[in-house]
């Protein structure tokens, strides 16, 4: 006899800020279909950044949400709505580098027609012309309201839809660069296959976890690793098996094999968006499903993750010193920032939940800034991004230099820089929480990391530039904003950080 | 019947997709190993439903599903505009990437 | 009690019968041609190797055809629970399908008016 079945309760509020980015996404793609071509471009933009501020309105008007919704698949608590706050503000800076079209002729960063051969004669003709494929907004929104729902799943299923959600959008986007289009579908190509196959590992842990507490629910597994008759074999390989999913998506070692690829060959305000938001809404889930689901059996995961962060830092940190592209080292920088936030996770701990959110925002907005920086310098076939091309940067465009030397200074952990009190919090959290040998492994990374950081300084400032060298291109209003707000969260949290960590710390804490 | 021999019969159509991702050459056949796998995922949900007499594991099996007819679409778009490009699917000539 | 499975043990009789039959038939009156396409080894797919540049057009609208096809096929999927349950699910189960279907035919208005269903 078929019983009724309760409707779940829907708390429209706390899931406003998700839904309000899904909704403007969703016009974006009416945009696309019913508004002129000429005007396209304008519409999005405006879009989009509206979108992303209303929510950011709405994620402060519902700061003191602490409350499961939808069934309990959704949780809008604390660690949830700072991730989503930073991925907001992050994401506008994102959608302006995007919007840029100053920098190469008239077009922008994203490709004109992506289905045109690369190389041909029409491609040739559409990449000087100011066409651009303007899907990449609705794109990038449905990439950022899949990123804010993943910290915020507190069903696995749903989590897995998320990172489909996100991941999806950023596989197309990696494949939409204007210039060197070989190369970005590339990146496209590598950057799906492979995470493909990260999302199947991922969902055949969840599907393990399901035989292990006969439900998906972070709570429910929580209550299963009480019982004593449960079978463990099915919770550690599920765990296993999701962990290789998560830990691909925010690029630790040894499932970073993608990073310096995608990130090198993808349109840069692409990359930008991936190497800032990816990695902060994947740590997002990354502290949920650990803090959550499988907080009790801490004992059993820790030595995993311990082994995972030093490979991480280490590899991270000494690739890094090998690179010649100025892309590739950011990625491996970014590596060893996945190692160094690691420390946070592991910590397990309120103090480590609150220096990890602190660094993921500190970290989001430098890089964010230096990718930035990265569109300026050109040369008559697009971005300059070999090292040797930066070769006396400093005597040629000071200004330009001397913000990208601050935030590589930021990324050492230098002190006056958000950089240095991120790891400060981390390392603090990492030793309380009985994980010293990691922070001493990661002060020693941080040297490593410092010594490259300083070469390139060093390479930009004092070496004569090449007489046929890269020219820095006047940036229009868009990419200038994005610098100065990703420079100024940089110097002020460095400085000034006291609310910021207080804000992290009145967040750290996750229901259940 | 004892269901948990569909447990290893997935989990044995699970290390056939994952051999197939690491051992093919042909970008298509990568890609269709990946869908072996989401497969056997399915079974696995299946098997957990049947088992766990809850039907929950076959309603994420419908997700899977979707989310896998999903990746189809977003893969041949991307493999088929490499593949007007060079001519050839194969994940060895993609190779201008490195160091 | 096995009597239940005499259905699916005939129906593989015919379909295997079926299958013996055509390739029988085919075999004895079928014409014979044998040229160099016939010996080489089957593989279905793109071909992995590398072709000539210029080697002829590429019809990517079998793929555009085929790619429609599986996303909105698919999305059907959600609509059979819903039909099972519908009469429990009252209006909220109603509701919540035309948001889903809504948010499906907004996919499929982009694909109309940017020409995805043309032929040529």
């Amino acid at each position: 006899m078929p019983t009724d079945i309760q409707a779940p309760e829907i708390l429209y509020g706390p899931l406003s800020p998700m839904l309000i980015v899904f909704a403007a996404a969703c016009i974006g793609v009416l945009v696309e279909a019913l508004a002129p071509a000429a005007r396209r471009r304008g519409i999005q933009v405006v879009l989009a950044v509206g979108g992303l501020l209303a929510a950011l309105v709405a994620i402060i008007v519902q700061r003191g949400a602490r409350t499961l919704t939808a069934g309990d698949a959704i949780a809008v608590d604390g660690p949830t709505l700072f991730i989503q706050g930073v991925l907001v503000v992050l994401g506008v800076l994102s959608i302006l580098l995007l919007a840029e079209r100053g920098l190469d002729g008239s077009g922008g960063a994203v490709v004109a027609r992506a289905s045109t051969t690369p190389g041909s004669r029409e491609d040739m003709r559409l990449a000087d012309s100011d066409a651009m494929q303007s899907e990449v907004f609705p794109l990038a929104m449905f990439s950022l309201g899949g990123m804010m729902l993943f910290p915020a799943s507190n069903n696995l299923l749903l989590m897995f839809v998320a990172l489909e959600t996100l991941s999806f959008p950023l596989y197309l986007m990696a494949g939409l660069a204007r210039r060197r289009r070989l190369l970005s579908q590339e990146a496209a190509v590598k950057y799906f296959l492979l995470g493909a196959f990260a999302s199947a590992f991922f969902i055949y842990g969840v599907a393990l976890l399901y035989g292990y507490a006969g439900s998906v629910d972070a709570g429910k597994i929580f209550d299963a690793t009480g019982d004593v008759g449960s079978n463990d074999v099915l919770l550690y390989l599920g765990l296993a098996m999701l962990a290789v999913g998560l830990l691909f998506k925010i690029g630790a070692v040894p499932f970073q094999a993608w990073t310096p690829d995608v990130y090198q060959g993808s349109p840069t305000p692409v990359t930008a968006l991936m190497a800032a938001c990816t990695k902060i809404a994947a740590f997002g889930a990354v502290l949920r499903v650990f803090y959550v689901a499988v907080g009790r059996d801490q004992w059993d995961w820790r030595p995993m993750m311990w082994a995972i962060a030093i490979l991480t830092m280490v590899v991270g940190a000494i690739l890094a010193v090998t690179q010649t592209d100025v892309k590739r080292m950011l990625a491996y920088s970014s590596v060893a920032h996945t190692g160094f936030i690691l420390i946070g996770v592991i910590a397990v701990s309120k103090a480590g939940l609150s220096g990890t959110l602190f660094y993921l925002a500190t970290y989001g907005f430098t890089t964010m800034a230096a990718f930035a920086i990265v569109t300026l310098v050109r040369d008559s076939s697009g971005e300059a991004t070999h090292l040797a091309q930066w070769t006396g940067l400093g005597r040629r465009s000071p200004l330009v230099a001397g913000v990208f030397a601050f935030l590589l200074f930021a990324f050492a952990g230098i002190p006056l820089t958000s950089g240095f009190m991120a790891k400060f919090a981390v390392f603090q959290a990492g030793t309380a929480g009985g994980a010293g040998v990691l922070v001493v492994v990661g002060v020693v990374a941080s040297a490593v990391t410092a010594f490259f950081y300083a070469r390139v300084v060093v390479l930009m400032f004092f070496n004569e530039p090449a007489a046929d060298g890269p020219t820095v291109a006047i940036p229009s209003a868009l990419t200038a904003t994005t610098i100065a707000l990703g420079l100024a969260v940089t110097i002020v949290l460095g400085v000034y950080p006291q609310p910021m960590l207080d804000l992290a710390d009145q967040a750290a804490l996750f229901i259940r | 019947m004892n269901p948990s021999y569909y447990l290893f019969l997935a989990a044995l159509l699970f290390t056939i997709g994952a051999l197939g991702v690491l051992l093919r050459r042909n970008a298509i056949l990568v890609f269709m190993s990946i869908e072996l796998m989401l497969n056997s995922v399915n079974l696995t949900l299946v098997t957990f439903s049947r088992i766990r007499g809850t039907l929950d594991g076959q309603i994420m099996a419908f997700f899977v599903m979707v989310v896998a007819a999903a990746e189809v679409v977003i893969g041949l778009a991307i493999i088929m505009s490499i593949f007007r490009t060079r001519r050839s699917a194969s994940v060895d000539d993609a190779n201008l990437l490195k160091y | 009690m096995l009597n239940n499975y005499v259905p699916i043990l005939v129906l593989f009789v015919l379909a295997f019968g079926f299958a013996g039959f055509s390739v029988g038939a085919a075999t004895f009156t079928g014409p014979r041609r044998y040229n160099r396409a016939k010996y080489d080894a089957y593989e279905c797919g793109i071909e992995p190797t590398p072709q000539p540049m210029g080697g002829g057009r590429f019809p990517v609208k079998f793929y555009l055809t085929a790619m429609l096809f599986i996303v909105f096929d698919i999305e059907i999927i959600f609509l059979y629970p819903w039909a099972v349950a519908f009469s429990q699910l009252k209006l909220f189960g109603l509701v919540e399908m035309a948001l889903f279907i809504g948010t499906v035919f907004i996919a499929y208005a982009y694909v109309w008016r940017r020409g995805g269903l043309e032929w040529d």
